[in-house]
């Protein structure tokens, strides 16, 4: 009861957290991504383009970029648009214009679990293998409210892929070439890059920045304040760390569980051969580029 | 929303007397029965109501209580309601509904159906252009719960391989009516008897429900609020209507459209 008027008071007042449900318009651009697939790093290299004379910092982001989880209904009301957005809601038909980033599920499954251990939203020892199965099933504390990564990811890209006010990146791809995916990012946004200005904003927005900007920030960002520093939340800005630490039974059930659509998105199957997605789901483009970069190994 | 609005609604939400919608505090052993509008969830519904209750004729006004629409009830309705639950939606995907049985129907009928409704509810009236209709229609325009295509494929790409999605078609059931429903039965768990599937599908069939419709059409919620009462809502209850009525140009426009799922669906392609 004391929760519910609390929701209230809040809602009357517009300083409930937007959510999935606050007032869209028909010129927001809505950056989307399941959680922990390089959405912050993409908001901070947009930032920087956007706003070369302020350097993007976790301080201010919310205001160039406003996490819809993050912030509330009426400050959403009250910025001037066209506005840019973060959220990571599965399939709304509402989002006209949307950017959509994906990322290696193996890779996105341990962030996830280092996320969901900062947070408490399981126990710092929960074990691995039980957190797989509830992780390929949705069912997760958070989850729920997201849906599976696979029905996310098929969500957006059955229902958006190749039709215009859509932009598919890759978060692997992001990282073999940041400045050539934020040119993609400003084509479709309709804003001006040049080769320097993309540079400026990559090295401004890159991990170690973000690293030393999280540890002096961090109890003033509103998604980081109160919570353990122990584990960052910006994590290790690589891919492929599931080779070394995911073990082979999890990397299995992931990809039987998800192969077709991994297959189609061109992460390679390494113990579940699998075909791609049948039509009409199929048709994503060449992704070959980056998968010809050496996988850096994390070290441990 | 004005503040006296807000507050209304707040009183309304401590009594659990809001309309659920997104509010709906779903459970694992939910059924959703889904689709886009216009492609057969009423009837489909009362197949399933006549079913749940066959011990005396079943009205609009007992389906819409046996199967009651998340947008039409109030939470305190849901939270009273006996469990397992069936209850209908025409959203997108949505990762809480557990259990889904998603109805499909021809985009090219179901826009003259939804031509049609909206004609009903006063919204557009004859003089309307059916190309502008078609234009808004492929672009999602006036629907809040995606075009048709979003709404089909969001359902399909997440859950079409999923052991707890039943994927019917509106036109299958048109034809194998008793066939379905059966489908429909053992999905739900439910144990029936051949004689009890063709009772209710005689219970379900258009004319009955027509007659019912102009007996109590004007208490049933969803012909409430719809300004025209000379437009029924209980169609035609035909496939393919859309050969003889929509333009070609309209035919292209939406095959061009959706080809590629439709014809996954079935669904032959004329252009």
């Amino acid at each position: 009861m004391k929760d519910e008027l609390k929701y209230l008071l809040n809602y009357i007042s517009g300083r409930d957290v937007a959510g999935r449900y606050f007032a869209t318009f028909p010129d927001d651009t809505f950056l989307v991504s399941f959680p922990r697939s390089g959405n912050t790093w993409t908001r901070f290299l947009i930032g920087n383009l956007v706003q070369p004379n302020e350097p993007i910092t976790f301080l201010n982001v919310e205001k160039v970029i406003p996490d819809t989880a993050a912030v509330s209904k009426g400050y959403l009301k009250r910025i001037r648009r066209p506005r840019l957005l973060k959220s990571h809601q599965f399939f709304d038909s509402r989002y006209k214009k949307v950017m959509y980033i994906v990322r290696d599920p193996r890779d996105v499954v341990l962030s996830y679990y280092n996320w969901q251990r900062k947070y408490g939203e399981i126990e710092d020892d929960y074990p691995l293998a039980p957190y797989i199965t509830r992780f390929i099933s949705g069912d997760l504390p958070g989850l729920i409210g997201w849906g599976s990564w696979g029905e996310h990811v098929l969500s957006w890209l059955a229902t958006r892929y190749n039709r215009p006010g859509f932009l598919l990146l890759r978060y692997e791809a992001m990282l073999a070439e940041p400045a050539g995916e934020l040119k993609k990012v400003a084509e479709f946004m309709g804003i001006e890059a040049t080769p320097e200005s993309l540079a400026t904003a990559v090295q401004r927005s890159s991990a170690e920045n973000m690293r030393t900007m999280e540890r002096s920030q961090s109890d003033r960002w509103i998604v980081t304040k109160g919570r353990r520093k122990d584990i960052p939340f910006v994590g290790e800005a690589r891919r492929g760390s599931w080779h070394s630490l995911l073990p082979d039974s999890a990397v299995e059930q992931i990809e039987s569980a998800w192969g077709p659509l991994m297959k189609t998105l061109g992460y390679d199957l390494t113990r579940c051969p699998s075909s791609a997605l049948q039509p009409p789901f199929t048709q994503l483009g060449n992704w070959a580029t980056w998968q010809t970069q050496p996988i850096r190994q994390p070290t441990i | 929303m004005s503040v006296i609005h807000k507050l209304a609604y707040g009183a309304r939400h401590i009594l659990a007397l809001d309309i659920a919608g997104h509010n709906l505090v779903t459970y694992p052993d939910d059924t959703f029965l889904v689709s886009y509008p216009k492609s057969g969830n009423t009837w489909t519904r009362f197949l399933i109501a006549n079913l749940l209750q066959n011990d005396r004729p079943l009205t609009l006004l007992d389906m819409e209580r046996l199967i009651p629409f998340v947008d039409g009830q109030t939470r305190r309705f849901f939270k009273a309601m006996p469990r397992p639950r069936i209850i209908k939606d025409h959203g997108p995907f949505n990762p809480q509904y557990k259990n889904v049985i998603y109805i499909v129907r021809d985009p090219r009928d179901v826009i003259i159906s939804a031509y049609n409704f909206l004609l009903k509810g006063a919204i557009i009236d004859e003089t309307y252009p059916y190309m502008t209709f078609v234009d808004e229609f492929v672009r999602g325009v006036r629907s809040p719960v995606g075009s048709w295509g979003e709404n089909v494929a969001s359902w399909l790409a997440t859950r079409g391989n999923s052991p707890r999605f039943l994927l019917l078609r509106y036109e299958d059931m048109l034809s194998e009516t008793v066939y379905e429903l059966e489908k429909v039965a053992s999905f739900l768990g439910m144990r029936v008897t051949a004689d009890h599937l063709t009772e209710a599908v005689n219970r379900s069939s258009a004319d009955k429900m027509r007659r019912l419709e102009k007996m109590h059409g004007d208490d049933w919620t969803q012909n409430r609020h719809m300004k025209r009462k000379d437009i029924a809502f209980v169609r035609s209850a035909t496939a393919g209507g859309w050969r003889s009525i929509l333009p070609k140009s309209a035919v292209a426009e939406i095959e061009s459209s959706w080809g590629p799922l439709m014809s996954q669906l079935g669904y032959e392609l004329s252009v």
